[in-house]
């Protein structure tokens, strides 16, 4: 029998809410089909409550009833700086996502509230991965996060595109699902634990007892599935075919949503395992990490720059900020245990995951803003003219193309700034891919740039149609783009994401 | 004025016409523009009140301010102004005004955006200028670019996305690197000194110094990102490009101040801090200085296109001033920075003049020119200041310029100093030859055939060139003014070089 006091509860409450919020939309929309409306404000006010609070509940820098870790079952789940972090991130992300959806999906005959229900129980998933410090909690909290997410890219279902790329997006994510269960049946057969910080210890003697070469050849299979099997749901070269299919047949919110949300929750992931359960491995995995950054940021980008459709194009963009990401990661492995320059690398990570979600989901909503009526394609090409026909969207696009792009002080350019940052600390082969990165960054300018020009140096045709933004995209479209900005400009926010970034990387090491 | 931010308040002043115009209805063109030039003389008024309290000569900085930032990793925004950046934040403030005037009448089209772009244009450069933190140097260096991309983009000629693109990455290559380059030198504070504050503070970098092996590489990184901005040769490619498709007011503002970010760089950050790179790098840079100097001259020759010959012009000018810079020579070094002001000075004028011919003809070629002293003689009477202005006329201020370079040139190597003299004799040549064909002469039927259009220069137009002519006499007549107030910052960049020996770096 589980004792649930206050405290259990307390840590407990953001994934447990959110989960019944979807449950209860779902009564809704079962008791008053068609509601859109009602069912959007339900969806997106109960999530601002949970968000509020959640941070209440914290720990957070400062604030929150919690203070420090809190397990909870036996410590298959733990509350800490991490996990309400990648909450309120990605309670955010469900949010944001709600609020763009029905104004796209609505002109195409398609219902809001599974949308809607949807998306709350995969962020359910995504939240359980974050607080998971069990590898069985996190298999399981991993399915729950990709199998709406197979649903969601299918949405559209009598779209062929939309079909086949929720088909190829769900057989190559299963695999990737097997390929990570059989690694982490290998990890559960040489340890004999599930418990992540069990897991660490067995394999933490092991490394100090023998060294890495010294290490079991089966555990050494076992660390390969769970990185290739990571490696896919994050998307990295060249594990990433998946995703330009997936994102251009997806109806475009849902592309907005699959580029962050089960990125950030499978980053998520590579923290609670990579870092937490196989850091003393780091040394094994490093070398890996550092070609598949390397790999992934170049070839994402050489080839967003021959893309002419503005979802693939953005879907190769965010394999390339993977690779950025991953930078942080590689930096973390390659530093010396207990440098500063580790926390410094899964900082970067951490950070760079907030700076990217609200950027490339605000990019996204424009792309979805514009296709709001049926019939317009994902060309660049519809771009043309934007500035000119709704100066807000373009320069909202502008804003978040700038931003991904590194252009100071954005937010994407503190994420950059804190990835090269962290790389150099560590120096060595870390230099090189901090050149790398820039250099990649630069040529990213090219393709972010390219969709500026259309939007303001070509004129539009004159068949374009008229661009009208729906209410709930508007609030959507203005937090996003508000907190590029004030995550950038405005010292204090960006000083209180890094301190949150300091301690959720802290709770890790 | 003790507790008057003044520099912040030259910086940002613009970002409040910036707001102002925002709200601004989007067709009534001329209280937009009003609004614009109004805020652009406030902010030039307010940069010529720096000057009133300014300790001329002086060494170090004054009117500092600084506000933690983000003290994590200690970062602030740290602003401090000496006579060098003094005079190019007044250069600044005095090209945008003008700029901002000369687009009255040829920016018809989205007049709102363009205002709003060049005020944060000015933002960003009159920061870069004034910024005593590596990293908000580089926010501010990255912001220039934005604005010029669209200004290049949106309101130029028919390869402008070509141009804009090509203008936008070149710039982006170096900074970033530079980027890694002030990271670099952040984390190598850091780990001697054991903590984040200060790491990015000029000065406290400025008093720690680096090993020279570190110096080598930032120096590097450094040295692309203002290379490609002087543009000294072989990063020169983008500038012609930019500078045909440009707006005339955008070309003003390239050529008379984007170009001086690189030159400014040099001076305020890559030699003092790097000074024992500084010294392995002088022969190459003074090498690949003189190549400019003589190859911009010899293209500007051939050039068709009378816009394209100021921008290779400028390349050979502004090889001055890296040769300057780089002699390590108290001339030589006052010379540079006096080219940075008159380039800025007359190549501006150049380029507005340029601009008033493509008005009227909307043709800038060479050939299709000719007789236009009868057509108009004010024009032409304007034109033949600039141009002698140009190929440095003792008593104009470019002459003062390139003959206190070659003084120090000649004082480091005579061969060096003869190669730069050919090459003044070769900016006669293209800049008279070029005069002569489009000024004097018969009546070309081109221009006959524009009958009445081609009207003389109106009197926004005389206006605009006024106030540059007048700086050119003055700043050619007395230059003592100039080379007072920027004597201190001058002797210690020097001290800095004289101070290190040269290292015997790879």
């Amino acid at each position: 029998m589980i004792m649930l006091d206050q405290t259990t509860l307390l840590a407990l409450a953001p994934p447990a809410l959110v989960a019944l919020l979807g449950l209860l939309v779902l009564i809704v929309d079962m008791a008053r089909p068609g509601r859109d409306a009602t069912v959007i404000t339900i969806a997106s006010a109960g999530l601002a409550l949970i968000i509020a609070l959640t941070a209440v509940i914290g720990p957070l820098p400062g604030i929150g009833l919690l203070v420090g870790v809190h397990e909870v079952f036996a410590g298959a789940y733990v509350r800490d700086g991490l996990t309400t972090l990648l909450d309120l991130l990605l309670m955010s992300i469900a949010l944001l996502t709600i609020l763009f959806g029905p104004d796209y999906l609505r002109p195409r005959g398609l219902p809001a509230a599974e949308f809607a229900v949807m998306l709350l129980f995969a962020i359910t998933g995504a939240m359980l991965i974050g607080g998971a410090r069990d590898l069985l909690l996190l298999f399981l909290a991993l399915e729950l996060l990709v199998l709406p997410g197979y649903l969601l890219a299918g949405y559209a279902k009598r779209d062929g595109l939309s079909t086949e790329g929720a088909i190829k997006y769900f057989l190559l994510g299963s695999f990737s699902s097997a390929i990570f269960l059989f690694g982490l049946v290998f990890v559960l057969g040489y340890t004999g634990t599930t418990r992540i910080p069990e897991v660490a210890g067995v394999i933490g003697d092991l490394v100090a007892a023998g060294g890495l070469t010294g290490l079991p050849p089966g555990l050494v299979m076992g660390l390969a599935l769970l990185t290739t099997g990571a490696a896919f749901k994050i998307a990295a070269v060249p594990f990433h075919y998946w995703t330009p299919d997936a994102y251009q047949g997806s109806p475009t919110p849902v592309t907005g949503y699959l580029s962050v949300g089960p990125k950030v929750a499978a980053f998520a992931l590579i923290l609670r395992l990579f870092v937490e359960t196989l850091g003393p491995l780091k040394g094994d995995w490093v070398p890996f990490v550092i070609v598949l950054a390397a790999l992934t940021m170049t070839l994402g980008n050489l080839v967003a720059l021959t893309q002419d459709n503005i979802k693939r194009m953005l879907a190769y963009s965010s394999i390339a900020h993977t690779g950025y990401i991953l930078v942080g990661l590689a930096a973390y492995g390659a530093a010396e245990p207990g440098s500063p320059a580790e926390q410094a690398g899964l900082e970067a990570l951490i950070f760079y995951s907030i700076a990217y979600t609200f950027m490339n989901l605000g990019a996204f909503a424009c792309v979805a803003a514009l296709q709001r009526r049926p019939g317009v394609t994902s060309q660049i090409s519809t771009f043309a003219g934007l500035g000119r026909r709704a100066p807000l969207l373009g320069a909202l696009m502008f804003l978040f193309l700038l931003s991904l792009t590194g252009i100071p002080p954005l937010a994407g350019f503190w994420a950059k700034w804190y990835v090269i940052q962290a790389a150099l600390q560590v120096g060595g082969w870390l230099t090189l891919l901090a050149v790398l990165a820039v250099v990649n960054a630069a040529a990213a300018a090219f393709y972010y740039l390219r969709v500026a020009v259309y939007m303001y140096m070509r004129e539009a045709p004159a068949s374009a149609a008229e661009v009208t933004i729906g209410g709930a995209t508007r609030t959507g479209l203005g937090l996003a783009g508000g907190l590029t900005i004030v995550i950038g400009l405005v010292p204090p926010v960006t000083a209180a994401i890094i301190i949150m970034a300091q301690e959720a990387a802290q709770a890790l090491l | 004025m003790d507790g008057l931010p003044l520099l912040s308040i030259v910086t940002f002043l613009p970002l409040l016409g910036v707001i102002v115009i925002a709200l601004l209805p989007r067709h009534n063109h001329n209280l937009i523009r009003g609004a614009a030039l109004t805020t652009a003389l406030a902010t030039f008024a307010a940069s010529l009140l720096l000057l009133v309290g300014f300790d001329a000569g002086a060494e170090g900085f004054q009117y500092r301010e600084q506000v933690e930032w983000i003290a994590a990793f200690g970062i602030s925004y740290k602003m401090g102004v000496d006579g060098i950046s003094l005079a190019l934040v007044v250069l600044t403030t005095t090209l945008t005004w003008i700029s901002i005037l000369a687009s009255w009448q040829p920016i018809n089209t989205r007049v709102k955006e363009y205002m709003i772009s060049f005020l944060v244009l000015e933002v960003g450069m009159v920061g870069v200028f004034l910024a005593l933190d590596m990293f908000l140097f580089y926010v501010f260096w990255e912001i220039v670019l934005v604005p010029m991309y669209l200004i290049i983009g949106i309101w130029g000629g028919a390869n402008r996305v070509y141009a804009t693109i090509k203008f936008v990455l070149y710039t982006l290559v170096g900074s970033l690197l530079m980027l890694v380059a002030i990271l670099g030198l952040a984390f190598s504070y850091q780990a001697t000194a054991g903590s984040w504050s200060g790491a990015f503070d000029y000065e406290v970098l400025l008093a720690a110094g680096f090993d020279p092996t570190l110096q080598w590489f930032a120096f590097a990184a450094f040295f692309l990102a203002f290379a490609i901005k002087v543009p000294m040769f072989p990063f020169h490619t983008w500038l012609p490009d930019a500078h045909v498709e440009a707006p005339t007011a955008g070309s003003v503002i390239l050529a008379g101040v984007l170009l001086k970010l690189g030159g400014y760089g040099f001076i305020r950050f890559s030699i003092p801090l790097f000074p024992d790179a500084a010294q392995a790098w002088a022969p190459l840079i003074i090498v690949l200085s003189l190549i400019a100097v003589v190859y911009g001259a010899i293209v500007a020759l051939v050039q068709p296109d009378l816009k394209k010959l100021v921008a290779y012009s400028s390349v050979s000018h502004m090889g001055f001033v890296t040769l300057g810079i780089f002699i390590f020579q108290e001339q030589g070094l006052h010379g540079a920075v006096f080219q940075m002001v008159a380039h800025g000075i007359i190549t501006g004028a150049l380029f507005l003049l340029v601009g008033v011919i493509y008005e009227r003809t909307h043709d800038r070629t060479i050939a299709k020119m000719g007789g236009l002293a009868g057509l108009t003689p004010v024009y032409a009477a304007i034109f033949g200041f600039f141009v002698l202005a140009s190929l440095a006329l003792p008593g104009l201020a470019g002459f003062i310029a390139e003959f206190l370079v070659l003084v120090g040139t000649f004082d480091y190597s005579p061969v060096a100093a003869a190669v730069a003299a050919l090459a003044m004799m070769l900016g006669a040549a293209y800049l008279l030859w070029m005069y002569q064909r489009v000024i004097f002469g018969e009546v070309s039927d081109f221009l006959r055939g524009l009958g009445s259009h081609l009207t003389d220069m109106n009197r926004v137009e005389v206006l605009t060139l006024t106030p540059l002519m007048a700086l050119t006499v003055a700043l050619g007549l007395f230059p003592g003014m100039l080379l007072e107030l920027w004597q201190g910052p001058v002797t210690e960049v020097l001290a800095q070089v004289a101070s290190s020996p040269v290292l015997g770096l790879r």
